[in-house]
């Protein structure tokens, strides 16, 4: 597995080749909190970390506000709001991952900590339904169990659309 | 890649986008000249060719319901081109009716659906039910002494070309130029051009005789109107050499005397002999017909991915930023004593400076684009809705090679569209009601554009019968949105103002707006998107007139940097009348808003730092001393309270992401270096968010709303 | 279409090395005709200006390039058209639809046939 996450610069996740065709799908998983959660590998362009965000007054309190990376403007959306979970003050091992969403816009998602690449074949994506609790379940994918750990896939498309 | 498939698709609809464009305009042209009764074959032609284009594309990109239409669309076109239908108000309806059609057939494809298109089939029946004639009895070219070789090989289409000509009573001619290899393509433009001037060019054929290794002679066949002599004195310049195509004399019968090419030269299937070669003047004629410089001026263009302008206008903000670091080194060594330096790297970095500042400015001409492009559309607009209606509308163009930014023409195409559907529904009397007052039975509309300064502005004037102020006022008091005991002193341009309120349509039965109504209101929240404004003027009887305030590019603006509650802000100061220091002990309140006095006049103040809920941020002093920074728009003003003014800057805007489009009063964010993200303000928007905020209160004082 | 056909000629191995000289219509074709000769010169009928069968008239009146073999591809004409690009000299047509492998097999089939006889009224 590609190690993804390390500290401080903007890093491409590398794909190991040949894992595509095997039917495995690519995830990006992360911590929120004390929880694992993933998302969709191909959707995610950069990492960075602790760029200078703007806040934008009268903005939906999930967003944290607007940064530049390199010059262009991203709206930095804070994952543990918008999936209605506890916040805590960023930490030295936050980060921000770079999105690209349907609209074409990219959008900065906030995140306590990047772990590492996870691959799931499609038969070991379990559907969950209500199981984890209302405001999740809408954007939620389902759950996978890689190595036994217990990570929640999150549908991004549902999570950035307005 | 799948990238490079996402690019290859985007070419497509860009491509097939101007391919309909370029159609539509045709179709315009076209329609003008049924009505004026004239005829341009090239027009079809040109209509019949950007369709075949369209059709390969399709093909290419497996967009079906692109390619059906495509197909029939191609099929009626080349009957027309060959005579085979004629052109008439029907058939361009139906041709018209494609051109909207081709733009659902693409969003449809763009979207990736499926669905069948119900439209393209009932278009396509309709275009089956087109009867076609045959071809005519004996050929008119029959009354020619036309050479036979030349015949030969001339296509169907020109052939065709050749016999309406000659129905017309056109008589033929045979122009012979010797042209020079290395200038051919100045002086084919040149004879051309002229040629036109006199009647149509059927064809143009190389004699083959050697009259040189870089001389290539052409034979023009013309058909013109014109005498020998005109065309002698027209065309003598060019070094061409005339020759009338004779009548064929009643008497010949079957066997053809002398061949009528050539002077009184023996009948020889070989070319003629060469005819003394005359260099060609490289002078260009004063009429250049306008098609042959418009065809040239479109293949000189370029098509450009607006994304790189974008990454180009942030490499020249990053050299902005290195410019600011240069320019701060200098002052830096020349305090520490080095003089000499500071004072090269200064004069360095002014040149720096300027150069910059010209590529900014050639990069923003890129980004230019004339607004002709939204007249276009509009025009075909108009035309539609005129025969819906009934109406006889006559549109009036001027200026339309006014430019603006590209991003702006995309946005305005809604707003200016609506408007003009209103002039023509509620401005536009019917045609009884027009004769009745003495006016003329077409209505007409007139859009013209021109640039102010750093602004475009938009004029859409109609010669209806105007805006009734008095049932305008009357249903705003019904709505409750203005009070009773203020309509006495309401200005006129307050009255007419009050069309863009929401809700607001005077016209008595209801209108064909379905669903919640689109109103002026929706055009005037999107015009103010594009930090402009609008403005409407009206004389009973008379007519109406909007005018739309656009600034030209949204790309870069001066800005006022301001500090609010610690954090900076940028307010472009085109809007910004003044800067003045806010002595507290002048402001006061007026109706629940605070105000000053400012040269005798009320100003109204906005505390932007409490309308923006800014927290104080730990460890910053609130300052002693506060700032007003004096917006206006029209005739609008409004003070900001700011803590502190960081002095001016050019600045790129950048539009804020979809997710934060219903946050309101920012045009976007500008980064200031070291990765630093300022928001922009629109005091546009917040000007209108202010004095709507305080109407509403005074309702409810009053006890309405 | 031009690309097409240049992209057709280049591929493929069964042609080998082609220099594709492309002329941007009738008159372009006439200016870049002193510069052969050709093996071969593949044109369309319906062109503004000097249309195909003026340029293969012109062609086989022409001591330099009599004998090259021309070969039509029509995309939008008639049938009558293409029988009088015949009846002047042209050495075949390609009809449309084709693959580049078709359009390279007719090539190189021309192409072997070598020139031709100088044919069809001057």
């Amino acid at each position: 597995m590609a190690d993804v996450a390390k500290a401080g610069h903007s890093l491409l996740a590398r794909r190991m080749p040949g894992s595509q065709q095997s039917g495995l799908r690519e995830f990006l998983s992360f911590r929120l909190g004390a929880d694992v959660y993933a998302v969709e590998l191909a959707r995610i362009r950069e990492i960075v970390s602790s760029p200078p965000v703007t806040e934008v007054p009268r903005s939906p309190s999930d967003i944290v506000g607007i940064c530049s990376v390199r010059g262009l403007l991203v709206t930095v959306v804070d994952l543990r709001q918008r999936l209605g979970l506890l916040v805590s003050p960023p930490t030295k091992l936050s980060r921000i991952l770079l999105a690209n969403t349907d609209s074409g816009e990219v959008v900065g998602l906030l995140v306590d900590e990047v772990r590492h690449v996870v691959r799931l074949a499609s038969t070991e994506i379990e559907v969950t339904g209500s199981v984890l609790g209302a405001d999740l379940s809408d954007h939620v994918l389902g759950v996978g169990r890689p190595e036994g750990d217990f990570v929640v896939l999150l549908d991004l498309a549902s999570m950035v659309e307005t | 890649m799948a990238e490079g498939v996402d690019k290859a698709r985007e070419e497509f609809f860009s491509e097939a986008q101007e391919l309909v464009e370029s159609l539509s305009r045709n179709l315009l042209a076209l329609d003008a000249a049924v009505r004026a009764k004239t005829e341009d074959p090239g027009l079809v032609n040109e209509a019949f060719r950007a369709v075949h284009t369209l059709k390969g594309l399709a093909g290419l990109f497996g967009a079906k319901r692109v390619g059906t239409l495509s197909h029939r669309l191609e099929d009626v076109l080349d009957s027309l081109r060959l005579g085979r239908l004629p052109l008439t108000e029907s058939v361009l309806d139906l041709l018209f009716r494609a051109v909207e059609l081709y733009g659902d057939a693409l969003s449809v494809e763009r979207a990736r659906s499926d669905d069948p298109l119900p439209a393209i089939d009932a278009l396509i029946d309709e275009f089956a039910h087109l009867g076609s004639e045959g071809p005519s009895g004996t050929s008119p070219l029959a009354k020619f002494e036309l050479d036979q070789a030349m015949l030969a090989v001339l296509t169907e289409y020109e052939e065709h070309r050749l016999k309406t000509c000659v129905q017309q009573g056109l008589l033929l001619y045979r122009v012979r130029v010797d042209f020079a290899l290395a200038t051919i393509d100045r002086a084919l433009e040149d004879i051309k051009a002229r040629a036109k001037t006199h009647g149509e060019v059927i064809t143009y054929l190389p004699t083959g005789a050697s009259t040189g290794i870089d001389t290539i002679e052409l034979d023009l066949l013309l058909a013109s109107a014109s005498s020998l002599a005109e065309l002698e004195a027209s065309l003598a310049s060019n070094g061409a050499i005339i020759e009338p195509i004779r009548l064929r004399r009643v008497e010949a019968t079957s066997a053809r005397s002398a061949p009528s090419l050539g002077p009184s030269a023996p009948p020889t299937p070989s070319p003629p002999a060469p005819l003394p070669a005359h260099s060609l003047s490289e002078r260009a004629p004063d009429a250049v017909e306008p098609n042959a410089a418009a065809h040239r001026a479109i293949a000189q263009t370029v098509r450009v991915d607006i994304r790189k302008l974008d990454a180009l206008m942030n490499v020249v903000g990053e050299l902005a930023i290195v410019k600011n670091a240069l320019a701060r080194m200098s002052e830096r060594i020349r305090a520490e004593g080095g003089r000499q330096l500071g004072s090269e790297l200064h004069s360095i970095q002014r040149s720096f400076e300027r150069r910059l500042g010209e590529m900014q400015n050639g990069i923003l001409e890129v980004r230019m684009v004339p607004l002709g492009q939204v007249f276009d559309r509009l025009a075909r607009v108009v035309r539609q809705i005129g025969r819906e209606m009934g109406k006889d509308i006559r549109l009036v163009i001027t200026g339309a090679e006014t430019e603006i930014d590209k991003l702006i023409v995309e946005e305005l195409s809604d707003p200016l569209m609506h408007v003009v559907r209103n002039a023509i529904d509620h401005g536009i009397e019917v045609a009884e009601e027009r004769l009745r007052v003495g006016k003329p039975l077409a209505g007409t509309i007139a859009l013209n554009a021109f640039q102010k300064g750093n602004h475009v502005v938009i004029e859409v004037e109609d010669d209806g019968h105007g805006i009734d102020e008095t049932a305008l006022v009357d249903r705003a008091v019904v709505l409750g949105m203005v009070d009773p005991e203020e309509v006495a002193q309401l200005a006129r341009s307050e009255i007419f103002n009050l069309v863009f309120l929401p809700g607001l349509s005077t016209k008595k039965e209801a209108s064909d707006y379905s669903g919640r109504g689109v109103g002026m209101d929706v055009v005037k929240t999107n015009i103010s998107k594009l930090g402009g404004v609008i403005d409407l003027h009206s004389e009973a009887e008379i007519g109406t007139k909007l005018t739309i305030t656009l600034p030209v590019t949204l790309a870069i603006v001066s800005a006022l940097l301001v500090r609010i509650v610690g954090r900076v802000f940028a307010m472009p100061l085109t809007s910004v009348a003044e800067a003045i220091t806010l002595d507290e002990k002048q402001v006061r309140m007026l109706d629940g808003r605070e105000v000053m006095t400012l040269r005798g006049v009320t100003l109204p103040i906005c505390r932007l730092g409490r309308i923006f809920g800014l927290a104080p941020l730990p460890g910053v002093v609130p300052p002693k001393r506060q700032y007003v920074v004096v917006a206006t728009l029209g005739s609008r003003r409004l003070g900001f309270a700011v803590d502190d003014l960081q002095g001016q800057q050019d600045i790129v805007i950048k539009p804020l992401g979809k997710s934060l489009s219903g946050v309101r009063g920012f045009s976007g964010a500008t980064e200031l270096g070291d990765q630093r993200v300022a928001l922009v303000l629109d005091p546009a928007a917040l000007i209108e968010e202010m004095l709507r905020g305080s109407e509403t209160a005074r309702e409810r004082r009053l006890g309405y709303g | 279409m031009r690309a097409f056909v240049r992209s057709a000629l280049e591929s493929g191995s069964d042609l080998g090395e082609v220099d594709v000289v492309e002329a941007s219509g009738g008159f372009d074709a006439l200016r870049l005709l002193p510069r052969g000769p050709y093996d071969l010169v593949i044109t369309d009928i319906n062109m503004p200006d000097i249309n195909g069968l003026e340029l293969i008239q012109f062609i086989r009146t022409n001591e330099h390039h009599r004998s090259t073999p021309i070969l039509l591809i029509s995309t939008q004409s008639s049938e009558r058209d293409r029988k009088r690009a015949l009846s002047l000299g042209a050495d075949g047509y390609v009809a449309k639809p084709f693959t580049p492998e078709d359009l390279r097999s007719r090539v190189k089939a021309q192409l072997e046939k070598g020139r031709t006889s100088a044919r069809g009224n001057g």
